[in-house]
């Protein structure tokens, strides 16, 4: 305390507000951290800046719609926060747009938590929401506990969203919102359940399947869950659990009437272009972009300027060693057996000489 | 068997090359697998397609400049793919520009072998390279080959890359080869030794600095090596070093001389723009797009449509239900006794009327 006490005092212009790793950064002691980094020391989650449920309650009650977008990783991440998305979901749709499998199956709790993590460090105001994927909570309610409870503890998360098509789901839905942790119900299409439903097929479309999707959104009302996303239900369906429930509704190919609306970041964005790719997109996205061509461009006109030797031209070749330095490392060269090298260099150091200032 | 033959023949029309898992795919006897999916079922690896060391030899040779770029899930792998880019590589930089942390050290094996497989998914011409992350491949050359078997076992990568500062790596690169897989090597600016190193500091810049690297190189190659990535070093000194050597030099921050060049996805796509990440983007990379904008951009479009209520339109909510269904869903929804939901339902189903042609046309029969 004494050394940290004396470094306080030398430092006396920074105020009191500073924190002793900031000091402690400043005078190299920390000489396991990098210098010029980017992290300035752990900061307090700031309870005015993040969207809590109040928030959300209040949008809800104001009729204002509620923004979500799914994220897998810290630029997705960045790039809600940075627009002012309302909730950020870490959706088990990475294992699809992520991992690349034809389906949500595959991807286990410990992918899930290190996509929770990553989205973690890059959004500061959207609400986090992280999907259970599928296995981690289905065979017993104290397995979806257990799950939940990672979720928020190791993942970072505010609060879990999971597929409720059975009663056993409602159930762990409850003993989860008595663990204390805030959940989001999804009923309609749930895409963990295509092997029973034979694929990925709107639900919602005759009258018993209608009802099904307004009761099971009513169950998880009373289960204690905050909101509930509606995917895939034809839009009279929809409009009628939105008014049946008093917690918001998150739309997903369920027409205009929900209290919200949810896209995949990458379908959103048109990420994936290859014809290949476009027979997965799906009808009731909107593209707001088309990122795919935008990389795809950008990738050509690398692959062509490195092709061609325009890049790296001086601009991007930043790094100088002075002119002395080059005449000694060429006969250091010439001394190891290695005479194409020396003049290699000085072939190099001569060609880039008129853009070179320092020489 | 006899069912497999029997429903082959009364498939008749489909050619030997089908393969059987196609046709129980048609024939739904896979039931497990969802209709419509897009995975037709295993495919051999083509070798006239994948880019290989010989490929890469013969470029070399003729001086055509190798391109290699970074990536670390399956849409990035497409993307390379699509572009013909040679070689993608899984790199340690996932540590910071996928998992936002300030180096390349936190990553675990277990995490670049997810990132590999995701690649693996979606890259099917360029060479695979992977990363041996920090810690699994430095206290003994015994953990440095099996970390490197798993990279190509577990993650499906063709070969592995390992930053090479110090004596015991380039022991640790040969015994890797001897095992079978091909090692790139690394030198320069290596990102996991910024704790010696003092922070990402470029290399090289005096005599015995730039004397090292070239030595280093050589030795890399001497340890069977197919490549040599240089990282932020002056130009001449990446020039030495290419010239010494036999095999390709890739550079990155190391100037124009070089036998092919590497960036980072993120960075070369400015994928993020956000001041706070303008401290962090590389001088020596070249911004070819400014994706993070062109993000940035659809998304605000994203929420401006959501919160005004012009999306979805009635173009962007396709799932139907017949208007005779609403009728009855409606009087179910009276019997539980949610009759604002009733009346929400015929609201909602009156309002897309017009736009809906399924409905209008069935009214119009009647």
């Amino acid at each position: 305390m004494a050394v940290l006490t004396s470094i306080r005092k030398s430092l006396g212009f920074i105020t009191k507000r500073e924190s002793f790793s900031k000091i402690l950064l400043g005078t190299g002691c920390l000489s396991n951290v990098p210098e010029n980094t980017v992290y300035g020391g752990p900061k307090p989650q700031d309870p005015n800046q993040r969207v809590t449920l109040t928030n959300l309650r209040q949008k809800h009650k104001k009729g204002e719609p509620i923004t979500m977008v799914t994220a897998y990783d810290y630029p997705s991440a960045l790039h809600l926060d940075t627009a002012g998305i309302d909730i950020c979901l870490v959706g088990d749709s990475a294992s699809m747009v992520v991992h690349g499998h034809d389906t949500t199956l595959p991807i286990t709790l410990e992918e899930m938590l290190v996509h929770c993590r990553a989205v973690a460090r890059g959004a500061k105001n959207p609400l986090l929401v992280g999907d259970l994927p599928f296995g981690t909570y289905e065979s017993s309610t104290h397995q979806a506990v257990d799950t939940a409870v990672r979720i928020l503890k190791e993942g970072g998360m505010d609060a879990i969203k999971l597929e409720a098509g059975a009663p056993s789901r409602i159930t762990a839905a409850k003993a989860i919102v008595e663990a204390g942790i805030a959940v989001m119900g999804h009923v309609g299409l749930t895409p963990q359940a295509i092997s029973v439903l034979g694929g990925f097929r709107p639900q919602g479309r005759n009258v018993a399947g209608a009802v099904k999707v307004v009761e099971t959104a009513i169950a998880l009302q009373e289960a204690g869950c905050f909101a509930v996303v509606l995917e895939c239900v034809p839009a009279p369906v929809a409009a009628a659990a939105t008014s049946a429930l008093q917690i918001p509704t998150i739309g997903i190919g369920a027409g205009p009437f929900c209290s919200g609306q949810v896209l995949v970041y990458h379908d959103l964005l048109g990420m994936l272009r290859h014809p290949h790719h476009a027979k997965v997109t799906p009808r009731f996205c909107k593209q707001y972009a088309h990122v795919g061509d935008v990389i795809n461009k950008a990738l050509l006109g690398y692959k062509e300027e490195v092709t061609s030797g325009s890049f790296p031209s001086s601009a991007h070749s930043p790094y100088k060693i002075s002119a002395a330095d080059v005449d000694s490392f060429s006969k250091e060269l010439e001394k190891l057996g290695l005479s194409d090298a020396a003049s290699a260099a000085s072939a190099a150091a001569e060609k880039l000489k008129p853009l070179n200032n320092q020489v």
